[in-house]
């Protein structure tokens, strides 16, 4: 029995088996993960054995975990939306009462995120970063992977094509929200380890630690 | 819709923080069952469920309800996140509390009566493989046991257990349908 036993149609069906069933080793993992965020067709694939493999799920125990709901929102949600309306409120004063009452409609009103990034780390480290836009607000968060050391600083930027990159500043903490208007999937979203407090010229000189690509959300 | 899980994951994609926390409430022993399962040590499943979930509020308005379940989507979100700090790390850093709070997950006989139709569906299937394929298969599944693991452990080389289990998985998806 030989690797000729298979079929070259069944190739990619294959893999995606391998990869649902976490048969494969982390640089192959990787490469799968890559290749599902630009190919629907093979991420129906693992979709497919994901739905397949499903009654193996009841192998799961179920073990009563910690309420660690705290420590997940402080992650997400470092400041809460509820203080910079108020705040906004107190510096506009109370006159302009109608207006005040659309933007509290539009602070408060949720909304879907329109694009979404990971960003991770080429060399296949731990690093990995998640952006979602919604409106014009930028919300990353550094999911796995350690931050700069003392010496060093993470910054974001973002290259739209051909231009150079622009600086969205330095990440200061595990989750950090940016103003970020007029942005397109496709642009890429970049984070370089640079000396600490940022680089001093607004240009990227140290190595890119973690990026990924703009796409729909 | 017949899925109160996908029904909360698509209020957490349009930000509803309450949904959030109702869907911790319902799916974070399952999935702690899965964290542990696989990389076998408390503190580091503690820190991967923290994970889970950012990447949940951040990934919701990813999941589609036509092509599974909410719960399926939840498994393999927190299984390919643990499988990769698996492999990220270069040895098993065991705890004997998780592994004895996992150890015996294999459906018993009496477990198997009331398991899902799906588990049975499969359970069906995996009865038509050799009995070593259908094992190897089923610890990479629920222990993200890799190719060399298994080689290691059925004493065969890399390359016959992968020829092995690539026959089996084609076998299981002709059985499944």
């Amino acid at each position: 029995m030989s690797e000729h036993d298979f079929r070259p149609q069944d190739e990619d069906d294959l893999l995606a088996a391998e990869y649902v069933s976490g048969l494969l080793d982390l640089a192959e993992r990787m490469a799968v993960e890559t290749r599902l965020r630009n190919d629907p067709q093979f991420a129906m694939r693992v979709t497919d054995w994901e739905n397949r493999l499903v009654g193996l799920n009841d192998g799961y125990a179920e073990v009563t975990a910690p309420n660690l709901l705290t420590q997940i929102e402080a992650r997400l949600f470092p400041q809460p939306a509820k203080q910079s309306l108020w705040n906004n409120l107190w510096l506009w004063g109370s006159s302009a009462v109608a207006a005040l009452a659309v933007v509290a409609y539009l602070a408060l009103t949720p909304a879907a995120p329109s694009y979404t990034a990971t960003l991770i780390a080429d060399g296949g480290g731990t690093l990995r970063y998640e952006a979602v836009i919604t409106q014009d607000k930028l919300t990353i968060t550094r999911v796995s992977g350690d931050p700069a050391d003392a010496a060093h600083a993470h910054e974001l930027w973002i290259i739209a094509g051909d231009n150079p990159p622009v600086s969205l500043g330095v990440l200061p903490a595990d989750t950090e929200t940016i103003s970020l208007p007029g942005v397109a999937p496709g642009q890429i979203l970049a984070v370089t380890q640079e000396q600490a407090g940022g680089s001093p010229d607004g240009k990227p000189h140290g190595p890119i630690v973690a990026s990924g690509a703009l796409t729909d959300a | 819709m017949d899925d109160p899980i996908a029904e909360l994951l698509l209020q957490v994609a349009a930000q509803d923080r309450a949904a959030f926390r109702k869907l911790y409430s319902v799916s974070s022993s399952k999935l702690m069952g899965v964290l542990l399962r696989i990389l076998m040590n408390r503190a580091e499943s503690e820190d991967a469920l923290q994970e889970v979930f950012t990447r949940v509020w951040l990934k919701a308005s990813r999941f589609d309800a036509t092509k599974g379940r909410g719960m399926t989507w939840l498994i393999a979100l927190t299984r390919n996140l643990a499988i990769d700090h698996l492999r990220q790390r270069s040895a098993h850093i065991h705890d004997d509390d998780a592994m004895a709070e996992v150890a015996d997950t294999t459906p018993r006989a009496e477990t198997r009566m009331i398991a899902s139709g799906e588990a049975r569906r499969i359970a069906d299937c995996f009865e038509t493989l050799e009995p070593d394929k259908a094992a190897a298969l089923r610890g990479a599944y629920l222990g993200g046991l890799s190719y060399s693991d298994l080689a290691t452990s059925h004493d065969v080389p890399m390359n016959t257990m992968r020829t092995w289990l690539r026959r089996s998985l084609l076998k299981l998806k002709d059985c499944m349908g």
